[in-house]
């Protein structure tokens, strides 16, 4: 018996019985297609969120004051015995690759201008910014690279401050009370958006260290670096952390790269999307239970036809081949008609919600197509085994 | 037909082909039970978050320096502002009749050494009362002395897992350590507490607040834990805590006040709401097993139409051939169900020996749900088969013979 031989009888098998095959590759079909939309969900989650990290460049090293191995709020960023401060910053722009420093403080307070107020984030940063979180103006400029002790009181708006505040009037060279202090506006952002809970449109920058005298501290929250695409992560991690020690003494500060912080993320996001397409999986066992239960009828109800086969010389194997074929031609029709379904339901959702990230992704399906094969084998294997070990003359006696 | 001859019929039906019968039972088994399980995991986690921020304290509201003009959004967790939430605004709150406790904390972090041994941990400046608020225990010595707040007595509290690394097996109390650049003696030491969110209590060292306050050189609080008198008292509370510190700075409203209660409703919201999810994608399996039911009653109707051809000539009506297979399919689907419910708590309380922290068990409106929409599938599926059975013509499914 050829190839094309079984493949044709399988076929026949399965089309004569349409309704009883249709339903068995529905089983399978809601499976597959419950792991692709989830699969298509958990992908899409996991690509805005690392979006939401690179959107601000991806060569960036953060340095944060106290040791700590962990990766969140250290402890260390409300007070510290060991203050991480401008001079750290400026000393940091000397490393071989860095391109740009930019000393963070972050604090909240009261911004008022145009006879109107409002509470909100205030970011003491350094002239670089725009170009280390990759920001851009709006109009005017960013803050002026001053001498980092006494910079001049210049201010630079969110986009949300600005519109709050002064509405449609223009807010270039209009005085601003940034918690008591004075200041004059010289530029604003661009609208960011949001980022883990902190709004970037509704807050201002100032001066960094205006920032630290505002809120009466002595060390920085962070200081950023940006370097140089190509250079090596890890060089330029290692020359910060040498030149840092020198000058603290000890190492009491904490060297958080970008890319440590994507692959930790990523891998966090890996094990959701694998446990929801694990949980889309159980619907896919229980089709599979289904192949087994009507491959398991279907043996029994054609005990004559494989008398006959035998009787007219097919081996064991060739019987065996021929219900595996047949489970397995039931599995992967399911699967396809699945992935078709998972992908409109996927598409449909995405009208319906664009807020939801949906992002179908090729390896999962295909993951999720040889699983339905791998299935129908599975299921396949114990009928086609009981129908290839059938006495050929007790399974024409049948008949 | 009388109830008891229909259900006979059904456990003939279902028994005389075991095998298929019993991988039926499977598939609707580990669709009800992996609801079950699923559920009971997202209920496990729910109370155990809600019970780790009701084991904070009880009637708690958490003052934080900082206030956003968006409500609604993340409150200023971490930050600074140009008026501080000071030592005084915190003593000040004792003042309303709503409050039993106050606990002004500094947070920072610090090097705490004893001999040659060093490690850089969370230290944390607050009163005696933190203890009551906390409701944390004490191993060995005791807690802050009751003194004025203001005081920076050199004495220090260390947490279990900082004392055994410093100190090991000896004893820690009565020792001086180096905080910083300040020394202290040790006067206590905490008790393990299994479980804690946020801050871990086992790594850190507790001194007076005007001591920490020295050590990092701020006048600043990070929070004030306050403690109100009784559960209906807290939104008193929050008002009146409003109210002093605005009057003590200068009409400005610049502090926000999260209750507790708060806290635990949103995530009881966000649990339930992931509880339910979950859920709802495990009872696609229930959907997939119920396909599976309709397929084989479909099977069993054609394979014994000749059955169906002489209870027809018997008598029997459209309606009692119905009934009989649609009982057959919902006495299918209620035995997997029910088998998958036991699998599925006797999963959970496997687990429970296993992990005595996280308790698995399903929600009973889960079980309740599965058990039901396990049924009410099975019977609906098997609609189609039995209106075939019904429909058949009593001579030519008796010529079939």
């Amino acid at each position: 018996m050829r190839f094309q031989d079984g493949l044709n009888l399988a076929t026949g098998a399965v089309r004569s019985s349409g309704l009883r095959s249709g339903l068995t590759a529905l089983g399978i079909a809601v499976g597959i297609a419950a792991v692709v939309l989830l699969t298509s969900i958990g992908a899409g989650v996991h690509r805005y969120v690392l979006n939401e990290f690179t959107q601000f460049g991806t060569n960036l090293i953060a340095i944060v004051p106290g040791k700590t191995e962990t990766f969140g709020i250290s402890t260390a960023a409300v007070s510290n015995v060991r203050p991480l401060s401008l001079d750290d910053a400026a000393a940091l722009e000397r490393v071989d690759g860095v391109i740009a420093t930019v000393p963070v403080l972050q604090g909240n307070a009261e911004v008022e201008g145009a006879g109107r107020s409002r509470r909100s984030m205030v970011l003491g940063v350094g002239s670089e910014m725009p170009r280390v979180w990759s920001m851009r103006v709006a109009t005017g400029r960013f803050l002026p690279r001053d001498d980092e002790r006494s910079p001049r009181g210049y201010v630079v708006l969110g986009s949300k401050v600005r519109k709050e505040l002064f509405g449609d009037r223009n807010p270039l060279g209009q005085r601003l009370r940034v918690g008591g202090d004075r200041y004059r506006i010289v530029g604003v952002m661009e609208s960011k958006g949001q980022f883990l809970g902190f709004d970037l449109d509704d807050a201002v920058y100032v001066p960094a260290s205006k920032a630290l005298e505002l809120f009466n501290r002595e060390s920085l929250m962070e200081i950023d670096l940006l370097y140089r695409a190509g250079f090596s992560v890890d060089r330029v991690k290692e020359s910060t952390r040498r030149l840092m020690l020198s000058r603290h003494g000890s190492e009491d500060f904490t060297i958080i790269t970008q890319q440590q912080m994507l692959d930790v993320l990523g891998s966090v996001l890996d094990v959701l999307t694998f446990a929801v397409a694990a949980l889309g999986g159980i619907s896919l066992f229980v089709g599979g239970v289904g192949i087994l239960t009507i491959m398991t009828i279907a043996v029994s109800e054609r005990t004559a036809e494989i008398g006959l086969l035998r009787a007219i010389g097919a081996t064991r194997g060739q019987v065996l081949r021929l219900f595996l074929y047949e489970s397995l031609l039931l599995a992967a029709a399911g699967g396809v008609a699945g992935l078709v379904l998972g992908f409109g339901l996927a598409l449909l959702l995405g009208f319906a919600v664009p807020a939801l990230p949906i992002h179908p992704s090729t390896e999962y399906v295909l993951l999720a197509e040889g699983l339905a094969v791998a299935i129908g084998l599975a299921a396949g294997i114990v009928p086609a085994r009981n129908a290839a070990t059938l006495q050929p003359l007790e399974a024409l006696r049948t008949e | 037909m009388r109830i008891g001859d229909i259900l006979t019929y059904a456990y003939g039906g279902v028994a005389g082909y075991r095998l298929r019968s019993l991988l039926m039972l499977f598939a609707m088994a580990v669709g009800v039970a992996s609801v079950v399980v699923l559920t009971g995991l997202g209920e496990g986690a729910r109370r155990y978050v809600t019970g780790e921020f009701a084991s904070l304290g009880t009637h708690l509201l958490i003052v934080l320096p900082g206030r956003n003009e968006t409500t609604g959004g993340a409150p200023p967790l971490l930050g600074e502002t140009p008026r501080d939430l000071t030592l005084d605004d915190a003593l000040a709150l004792k003042r309303s009749a709503a409050i039993r406790r106050v606990a002004p904390v500094t947070v920072g972090s610090a090097p705490v050494s004893y001999q040659q041994r060093e490690r850089e941990v969370i230290t944390i400046g607050t009163t005696a009362e933190f203890l009551h608020v906390r409701r944390l225990k004490i191993l060995s010595g005791r807690f802050l002395p009751e003194t004025d707040p203001r005081r920076a007595a050199p004495v220090c509290v260390l947490g279990g897992k900082l004392k055994r690394e410093l100190f090991g097996n000896r004893a820690a109390v009565g020792q001086w350590v180096r905080v910083g650049d300040r020394r202290f003696r040790v006067i206590g030491v905490l008790a393990s507490e299994g479980r804690a969110i946020g801050l871990d209590l086992e790594d850190m060292v507790v001194v007076p607040v005007a001591s920490a306050q020295a050590l990092f050189d701020t006048p600043a609080l990070f929070r004030v834990l306050v403690e109100a008198r009784s559960q209906s008292l807290i939104e008193n509370a929050r008002q009146q805590i409003l109210a002093i510190v605005r009057a003590r700075h200068e009409g400005e409203d610049d502090i926000t006040v999260i209750t507790q209660d708060a806290v635990i409703g949103t995530f009881n919201k966000i649990f339930t709401a992931l509880t339910m999810t979950v859920g709802g994608i495990a009872a696609i399996s229930l959907a997939v097993a119920g396909i599976l039911i309709m397929n084989v009653m479909l099977v069993a109707v054609s394979q014994r139409t000749a059955e169906i051809g002489v209870i027809k000539a018997l008598g029997a009506t459209r309606r009692t051939i119905i009934t009989l297979f649609l009982t057959e399919a919902g006495v299918m689907a209620a035995a997997g169900a029910a088998i998958g419910l036991a699998l599925g708590y006797a999963a959970g309380a496997a687990t429970a020996q296993i992990y005595p922290v996280l308790s698995i068990t399903a929600p009973v409106w889960a079980a309740v749900s599965a058990l039901l929409l396990a049924i009410g599938l099975g019977v609906v599926f098997g609609v189609l088969p039995a209106r075939r059975a019904a429909a058949l013509d009593p001579i030519a499914a008796l010529a079939r013979r």
